[in-house]
């Protein structure tokens, strides 16, 4: 089976600073793909530039077959691509349920909101609230539920536990477990690495701007020292 | 003399102004609030929609289509300007944009000259609505009392589209973030474009229907953007309600004054302007991300 | 670098120039087609036009209100020589200079308290008030919409023998003088300390601030001097005409001195004149020659537009680019370059600062106790107790989140802390500004490089020497910036040290990334700090340059208290001496380097303490 999501040689730069050099990847349908490595390794920057938010200066992205680096933004998104960006950037003066028409607005095919409130009750409750007086978790599932609008065939998402209460990520994780049993594909990019790897199928590490590793979970769990030399201190 | 109809009368006057002058503004900070450029040619589209308005009336003899075709070229002028020149500037120093646009504006100026001189043009207002007309205790222009309705109707309009319709939704999305509506699979480019002609049909509609009120020359634009900057400097840029608030202060700051002493009414202006940037430099209802 | 050159060998080669050039004029132009009166108007708007380019083109600064100091200078000179309270035009002219500098000094005040668009719209209302006080409330004086006729001209007695300046080409020798007197001293501005900061505000105002410079009260140096050029260039506009009219004061006049300024080129000093030459000949060539009436300006303003979308540098940078082209050289020209002198001392190396004022301390060199920063009801930093000692090297690291860049920006008093104080060298720092904490000797490179990009590497240096040598303000405007004392051998050595001698005439646009970060360092070390704080120095480098920036970094620290935030692990475990691990907003743990390895918080807080 090909590949939905096929990254090779990538190099993108933020002004003339190079971040990524040649990195590859792959993603098949339905898996959970984490993507490891300390803070300024250019986690970040790979899902941007997959997204289009980056444009990278060389290298090939193919999603479901199509070649997309290059592309604008909302010609990425329109093929079924879909960022949960860092630090969330939901739409702080529009409600809970105009960020969520908002997303859904130019989706081929459109959850219902009813189903976006099954997965998140909180967010039902809070429909009428603007963005700004959400509390961060809140923030983040309602950045979630916005890209779950779309019906993304994969949805990147990028740190989505940082800066949360223990017990928010573990609903979050949990979350994330029913999506991803129910067949949605995930690129996680965490650095709660514990959190992380509990939802991942397989697991690539980012280090400098070059990927390092490549394997499965299962062989990444038992190589607790891998993980510890390149993440840990 | 300061007596008592004389001070409703030019109470009046002063919300006819303000009006006028929340609608433009509205149309200059919702463009700096969406695409980041300060339009310096947004007074010279108020004196084009007047002059595009006086075209059709002189074709038409209708008041009604003179509105209409004279806001819709000016959406028609603010699209193009915008694909052909201003998206270059997105990129580019806040200065060039301010420069070009400027220069924009002188080139609108003077093809308005070249084409119909520099004497004044004059729209008469609709028949139904010449005339004075009895508000019991004091008597006013009729057509006076219409454009505050009008432009009532078109602020609201104007919110309406903001705050009830797609569109809206995206161009108030687009303000706190364009990038991130672009990746929910919205082209944020064609939404600019919408957005610089709505802003500069603002203008227009507003060049037209004052059109009446006063008479129409190549410069009339200048002064109206003047008065624009200190709105929305009062207001707060970016702000839609702001330049609603700053309008309507501007406008009955402009008429008491005049009602004490005309000369003082621009450097009155100027003095409210000033104190709000000493207590409040953002605006009165200035936060970057508030529509 | 001819230009450089020209500058160092010849000091008095573009003043010569310009002294040929104006006294050439009246037999060169005439057979072109220009007017006497032609071209008195352009000088006018020539001079005008030194101060706004100062404003504009060297400072950034965009104003449209300078016809307000016009029409002050103008007015009140032309008053006191009608009414003959001034008998002399010279007086006249010069108090009319001095109210348009006290009214720019007045409205500087109120538009500089904000930037960018709301400066341009600020100014625009200002002007825009002038013009009203003009026509009515101060019309008594100045003749309302009349303006004040019979403006005397000037007349002088030298060696017994009267001379009365007339009109045409007498006129012109009168404000030829006078324009080349403008000129020399905005050349000696240009080429002072004062000049160089005010490019260095042009391009990277908060950089300025952060290098030592009070950027408020140059800017507003700037915008006083424009407003001086303005109202002279006001009177002589009343002389010349014998008319002081009262469209002096309109936005008309501002606009057109920034569409001439832009069309002769911005950032060149001759722009303006250049370009009203251009403006005023087109309107004489268009309107007479070939019939085309009002058309004249529309042409001028799609010319405008068209420079501004290609050409942004005007005629005379279009020319000078075109110039560089085809020889092949880079050329940042005779008036947009700064003197980096060759030093003239033996080399010294750049010892940690000694500042003599400086009393001996012993202690920490920065102490923070108990500082906290909350944003609305995020807390960011959570009482953190940090202290560095003299000689220290030490590192911070903290997985994302940890709060290291708000603390950062904290020991830097680029913010101040919600509570909590922090103390350097024993002196309570807490709610000082940027700029007065680097004169004391803190300061800190950029996780994004904030360089003066326009400028040349030397430039960049020479730029945050300087305020060592000279203070956080200093109106040193006509002396040469290469007399300040000890500033070539302080770049020099700056330069060397961090291993960009060789490339100091390149522009920084040029470099490569990594002699970019190389740079951020060295415009931190150039202040000669005793305590130098690098907010992720090996950001975005390649591993080449990574090992040449460690190497780098521990040569630096001889002699110097530093304290590193990086990411790079192996690095930071390489140089430091002691690690302060920030999780969560608070201290996690402090220690040697294989302290920190043993200690299992860390480990947990980098892989993530959370189990599922």
């Amino acid at each position: 089976m090909s590949a939905l999501l096929e990254v090779e040689n990538l190099n993108s730069y933020y002004g003339d600073s190079h971040i990524l050099f040649d990195i590859s990847l792959e993603v098949a349908k339905n898996q959970v793909v984490a993507l490891l490595g300390r803070n300024g390794a250019g986690k970040s920057t790979t899902l941007k530039s997959l997204i289009g938010m980056v444009r990278p200066r060389s290298g090939q992205i193919r999603f479901d077959g199509v070649p997309v680096h290059g592309l604008k933004s909302h010609a990425i998104a329109g093929l079924g691509l879909q960022l949960v960006p860092e630090e969330r950037r939901i739409f702080g003066s529009l409600s809970v349920e105009e960020n969520l028409v908002l997303a859904g607005l130019t989706a081929k095919s459109r959850w219902p909101l009813d189903r976006i409130w099954e997965i998140f009750p909180r967010l039902r409750e809070r429909r009428r609230s603007r963005g700004t007086e959400l509390s961060g978790g809140e923030q983040q599932m309602l950045a979630i539920a916005r890209a779950l609008v779309r019906n993304p065939k994969i949805i990147l998402l990028d740190e989505p536990f940082e800066g949360l209460a223990p017990i928010i990520v573990r609903d979050l994780v949990a979350t994330c477990r029913r999506l991803a049993e129910a067949g949605q594909t995930l690129v996680i990019v965490e650095q709660n690495v514990t959190a992380a790897m509990t939802l991942a199928d397989r697991v690539y590490i980012i280090n400098n701007g070059h990927m390092v590793e490549s394997m499965s979970a299962a062989a990444a769990r038992e190589q607790p020292e891998l993980l510890h030399r390149h993440l840990g201190v | 003399m300061i007596t008592w109809p004389n001070f409703v009368s030019q109470c009046f006057n002063g919300l006819a102004l303000g009006a006028l002058l929340a609608l433009i503004s509205s149309g200059l900070t919702i463009i700096y609030g969406t695409l980041g450029v300060l339009n310096l040619a947004h007074g010279a589209m108020f004196m084009l929609g007047g002059y595009a308005g006086y075209v059709a009336y002189e074709a038409t003899g209708s008041f009604a289509v003179a509105v209409v075709a004279g806001s819709l070229f000016l959406a028609v002028v603010g699209v193009l300007m915008e694909r052909v020149i201003i998206r270059y500037f997105y990129s580019r120093p806040a200065e060039d944009q301010i420069l070009v646009t400027f220069g924009i504006g002188i080139c609108l100026v003077e093809l308005v000259r070249l084409v119909f001189g520099s004497l004044s043009k004059t729209v008469p207002p609709p028949s139904w609505a010449a005339g004075i007309s009895s508000l019991g205790f004091m008597f006013y222009p009729t057509y006076r009392l219409v454009v505050v309705g009008i432009i009532a109707v078109a602020l609201l309009a104007l919110f309406l589209v903001l705050f009830r319709t797609r569109l809206g939704l995206i161009v108030r999305a687009g303000i706190e973030d364009s990038a991130m509506v672009d990746a929910l699979g919205i082209d944020v480019d064609r939404v600019f474009m919408i957005v610089f002609g709505i802003g500069a049909m603002a203008a227009g509609f507003a060049g037209i229907v004052n059109a009446p009120v006063v008479s129409l020359t190549p410069d009339m634009g200048d002064a109206i953007l003047v008065q624009t900057f200190v709105v929305v400097v009062i207001g707060g840029v970016g702000s839609f309600t702001g330049a609603i608030l700053g309008g309507l202060i501007s406008g009955e700051i402009l008429s008491l004054t005049s009602m004490v002493d005309p000369s003082y009414s621009g450097v009155m202006l100027f003095a409210v302007m000033t104190l709000v940037l000493m207590l409040r430099p953002q605006g009165l209802l200035g936060t970057r991300s508030q529509t | 670098m001819i230009g450089r050159l020209m500058i160092g060998r010849r000091p008095l080669l573009v003043e010569g120039l310009t002294a040929l050039g104006l006294v050439a004029a009246p037999f060169v132009l005439p057979p072109l087609g220009f007017a006497p009166d032609t071209v008195n108007q352009a000088v006018v708007w020539g001079l005008f036009g030194i101060g706004f380019d100062l404003l504009f083109g060297y400072t950034g600064l965009l104003s449209f209100g300078q016809s307000a100091f016009y029409g002050t200078g103008g007015f009140v000179a032309a008053y006191l020589l009608t009414k003959a309270i001034v008998s002399s035009v010279i007086l006249g002219l010069v108090i009319g200079m001095i109210a348009a500098a006290a009214a720019g000094y007045l409205v500087g005040l109120i538009a500089l308290r904000r930037t960018g668009i709301y400066f341009a719209m600020i100014t625009v209302a200002i002007a825009e008030t002038f013009f009203f006080l003009e026509n009515s409330p101060l019309s008594a004086w100045t003749g309302g919409e009349n303006g004040i006729p019979g403006v005397p001209a000037p007349s002088f007695d030298l060696f017994g023998i009267h001379y009365r300046v007339g009109t045409g080409w007498s006129m012109y020798g009168f404000l030829a003088i006078c324009y080349f007197i403008g000129i020399v001293i905005a050349l000696r501005i240009v080429r002072s300390p004062v000049g160089a900061i005010l490019r260095a505000i042009r391009e990277n105002p908060s950089r300025a601030a952060a290098v030592g410079h009070n950027v408020h009260g140059y800017k507003l140096t700037a915008f006083i001097i424009a407003a001086a050029y303005a109202g002279l260039a006001g009177g002589l506009l009343g002389v010349l005409q014998a008319f002081m009219p009262p469209e002096a004061f309109t936005f008309d006049t501002s606009g057109q001195l920034v569409m001439q300024t832009v069309i002769g080129g911005s950032g060149t000093l001759f722009g303006p004149l250049f370009g009203a030459l251009v403006w005023l000949s087109l309107r004489d060539f268009l309107q007479a020659a070939l019939n085309l009436g009002a058309a004249w300006k529309l042409a001028l303003g799609l010319i405008f537009v068209l420079l501004v979308c290609f050409l942004r540098r005007g005629l005379i940078g279009g020319a000078r680019d075109a110039i560089g082209f085809f020889t092949g050289r880079w050329q940042t020209g005779t008036a947009d370059t700064i003197a980096t002198p060759a030093p003239t001392a033996p080399m010294a190396t750049v010892g940690p600062s000694r500042r003599p004022d400086e009393t001996p301390f012993s202690g920490p060199v920065i102490e923070a106790r108990g500082i906290t920063k909350s944003f609305g009801g995020l807390v960011a930093n959570r009482d953190i107790n940090f202290s560095v000692n003299q000689g220290e090297l030490r590192g911070v690291i903290g997985p994302n989140g940890a709060g290291k860049s708000t603390f950062f920006k904290m020991l830097t008093c680029e913010l101040p802390p919600t509570s909590g104080r922090i103390v350097f060298h024993g002196r309570d720092i807490t709610g000082m500004d940027i700029t007065a904490v680097c004169h004391l000797g803190l300061t800190k490179s950029y996780q994004i490089n904030q360089l003066f990009n326009r400028l040349t590497v030397g430039e960049n240096v020479v730029i945050a020497a300087l305020a060592e040598r000279r203070g956080r303000f200093s109106l040193d405007f006509l002396r040469r910036i290469e007399r300040v004392p000890g500033l070539a051998t302080q770049v020099e050595s700056t330069l060397s040290l961090v291993g960009l001698a060789a490339r100091r005439d390149v522009p920084v646009a040029e470099l490569a990334y990594g002699e970019k970060r190389r740079l951020e360092i060295g415009l931190a070390l150039a202040s000669s700090p005793s305590l130098l704080l690098l907010d992720e120095p090996l950001a975005g480098m390649s591993p080449r340059e990574r090992a040449e920036t460690v190497s780098l970094l521990k040569n630096i620290r001889r002699g110097r208290t530093l304290v590193v935030v990086d990411h790079d692990m192996d690095a930071i475990f390489e140089l430091a001496e002691r690690i302060t691990v920030l999780h969560e907003g608070a201290v996690l743990a402090e220690g040697t380097p294989a302290e920190i390895q043993r200690n299992s918080l860390v480990q947990e807080a980098y892989l993530g303490g959370v189990a599922a």
